[in-house]
């Protein structure tokens, strides 16, 4: 039983995060066409400018917590302006410009905060003991945390104007430009909302397990993988192949140790996208 | 009025004259640079510099080869990581020598790749940029799963070296340099070749190809099996070289850097790798004293890159030429008005 519930924690855990991650990821790679390679980092730097806040400045967690989204997701419409904008169409460039973005973030997070591995203050102390199992509440609130926004997230997509108008965008950039979209608007928006939920993934990741500088990259392979998993163009689609990851990622390790776990969820990742390329929703070849 | 017509084309044929033997020229004097440096620079960690250049230049050209045929694969690292752990493997629990381990970890990761080509062979684009990603990340797993054999998370040590009696890096140098111009004009010939000219067919319009009757799938699948190969090749030396691997030097970061070594270059021109490479490890490590700052240094060569010379750095002698030119022929449009 006990087992049961921390395996049934762990995979919604999990699963909401590498969701929330990927949303910011698809909603840049379907508006805008852009591989943002930098996500990673973007979601390690939020788990460090929490710690700073909560660790050097004193905030209150929860503070600190909203802080550190309103910083990363300003500095993404930073991003979005000056270094994806100019080369939207330029892949290459592109990829470029994303390791240009993770070398410095990663290098001056190496020389701030060094390298070895730090962990947040949690959010909410405590244990929920009932007859059967026992709980911490850490969980408990993460997990809260990532369906709460889960579901503002997916209720802006498809109830509000702004979502409306980005999925506009993702059909047809052109074609919504000319419907009286402000397109440059709406995927600075888009940055904005995708680095906030990377940042605040960090900040949740860094008290439920840890922070490192090279967290983002472990990260950013899982949210690959869930997006292509999942479909281009597809955000449903991820929410059911962030389960899919999250339920292997923390399932196989209890039936095969080590390195091998993983070795099997990425084998099974390459087999499904050679039999279904498009992925599980995608519509294109 | 017919000299005016006349004067450029013979202005044009002199040059194309004078280049003929201009080029090779150029290549030649700077292999021999590349020669003679051990001659009056004989700083170890010079020479380990430029001997780690020579392998990734390797590695980056043998890249480019599979990109011509218009597809980006993300697991280059991942396949020198096997051509290395094959070759360390085999000397340290076989014993073979380092003379064949190295010929046979290239063959064996030629042949991985074209077994692994095979059923990627359906993919294109983006989708087989992620399969290969995944595929390479998977390699990683397995090398770090592989316990005593592979080392695990410390690394393969103690291999055999490729010399053992020598102690000084010169040797090695040549060794390296060899290597890659062999590797360099192999793979020059294989992309001129007409099996080049065919893969840049498929990569323009794969349907236009096939419709002239190049098998595209066979072509694909050839280009992994010699660019791997190559890359195999290539990490079979380092692994000889440096005695001691470790995974995180074949992840998915370090295929992001061949990849860069790649794009900077230039992806137009088969000078774009090899001049890539050179300035992103050489360049770096004159501002070896800023210690952690350093990586700042690459980061600020890819920036200036990406934001001025789209083209990349074989595009800045056109970038430069065609803005002299321009000027040149605005003052002559001035002064003929």
């Amino acid at each position: 039983m006990e087992q049961m519930v921390a395996t049934i924690t762990n995979v919604l855990i999990l699963s909401s995060m590498y969701i929330l991650v990927a949303l910011g990821f698809a909603f840049l790679f379907n508006m805008l066409g852009i591989l943002n390679l930098a996500h990673g980092a973007i979601y390690m730097v939020g788990g460090y400018i929490g710690l700073a806040l909560i660790g050097e400045l004193g905030f209150n967690p929860w503070t600190a917590l909203l802080l550190t989204t309103l910083i990363v997701a300003s500095f993404g419409v930073f991003l979005e302006k000056f270094c994806f904008r100019p080369f939207v169409g330029d892949f290459n460039r592109i990829i470029m410009m994303c390791v240009v973005i993770t070398m410095v973030l990663q290098t001056a997070v190496n020389i701030i905060a060094g390298t070895q591995i730090l962990s947040l203050p949690p959010f909410m102390a405590g244990v929920l003991r009932t007859e059967h199992f026992s709980v911490s509440y850490e969980r408990i609130v993460t997990f809260a945390i990532g369906g709460i926004l889960l579901a503002i997230i997916l209720w802006f997509v498809n109830r509000t104007r702004w979502g409306q108008q980005m999925q506009a965008i993702s059909q047809d950039m052109e074609a919504a430009a000319l419907q009286g979209i402000n397109v440059h608007l709406i995927s600075a928006l888009a940055c904005f909302i995708g680095c906030g939920l990377a940042a605040i993934a960090g900040c949740l990741i860094g008290a439920y397990l840890c922070i490192g500088p090279f967290m983002g990259d472990f990260m950013l392979l899982k949210v690959l993988m869930l997006v292509f998993l999942a479909g281009i163009g597809s955000i449903s689609g991820i929410i059911i192949a962030g389960l899919i990851l999250g339920g292997l990622d923390s399932i196989l390790p209890l039936l095969i140790s080590g390195a091998a776990s993983d070795a099997v969820t990425v084998a099974i990742v390459v087999v499904i996208l050679l039999f279904r390329p498009q992925g599980f929703f995608g519509h294109e070849a | 009025m017919t000299n005016n017509q006349l004067s450029p084309s013979t202005i044009s044929q002199s040059k194309i004259g004078r280049r003929k033997w201009a080029k090779p020229a150029v290549y030649a004097g700077l292999v021999v640079i590349m020669a003679l440096i051990p001659v009056f620079l004989s700083s170890p960690y010079i020479l380990h510099i430029l001997i780690l250049t020579y392998i990734y230049m390797i590695a980056a050209v043998s890249l480019r080869t599979i990109t011509i045929s218009g597809q980006f694969p993300l697991a280059h690292a991942a396949f020198m990581g096997i051509g290395a752990y094959l070759a360390g493997m085999a000397s340290k629990w076989l014993n073979w020598q380092p003379w064949f381990t190295i010929p046979m970890a290239a063959f064996v990761t030629a042949g991985i790749g074209v077994l692994v080509g095979y059923p990627f062979a359906r993919l294109r684009a983006l989708y087989y940029a992620m399969g290969s990603l995944f595929f390479g990340i998977g390699v990683i797993y397995i090398i770090y799963a592989g316990g005593v054999w592979t080392g695990c998370y410390a690394g393969l040590t103690a291999i055999p070296p490729l010399l053992p009696l020598v102690t000084s890096k010169v040797p090695y140098y040549y060794f390296f340099l060899g290597l890659a111009l062999g590797s360099i004009i192999a793979l020059y010939r294989f992309e001129f070749s007409r099996i080049g000219t065919n893969l840049k067919a498929i990569a323009q319009s794969h349907l236009v190809a096939s419709s002239v009757g190049i098998n595209e799938g066979w072509y694909r699948i050839l280009a992994v099996g010699v660019g791997c190969f190559f890359v195999g090749l290539a990490g079979a030396g380092y692994a000889h070289y440096n005695q001691v691997l470790s995974p995180v030097s074949f992840n998915f970061m370090a295929t992001l850097w061949l990849v860069m070594y790649v794009l900077i270059g230039g992806i137009g021109h088969f000078a774009g790798p090899i001049i890539g490479t050179f300035i992103l490890i050489v360049i770096p490590e004159f501002f070896r004293d800023l210690k952690m700052y350093s990586p700042f240094i690459s980061a600020a060569i890819l920036g200036i890159v990406v934001y001025l010379i789209p083209e990349g750095l074989v595009g800045l002698s056109k970038m430069v030429r065609s803005r002299f030119t321009e000027r040149r022929k605005d003052t002559w449009a001035v002064n003929a008005s």
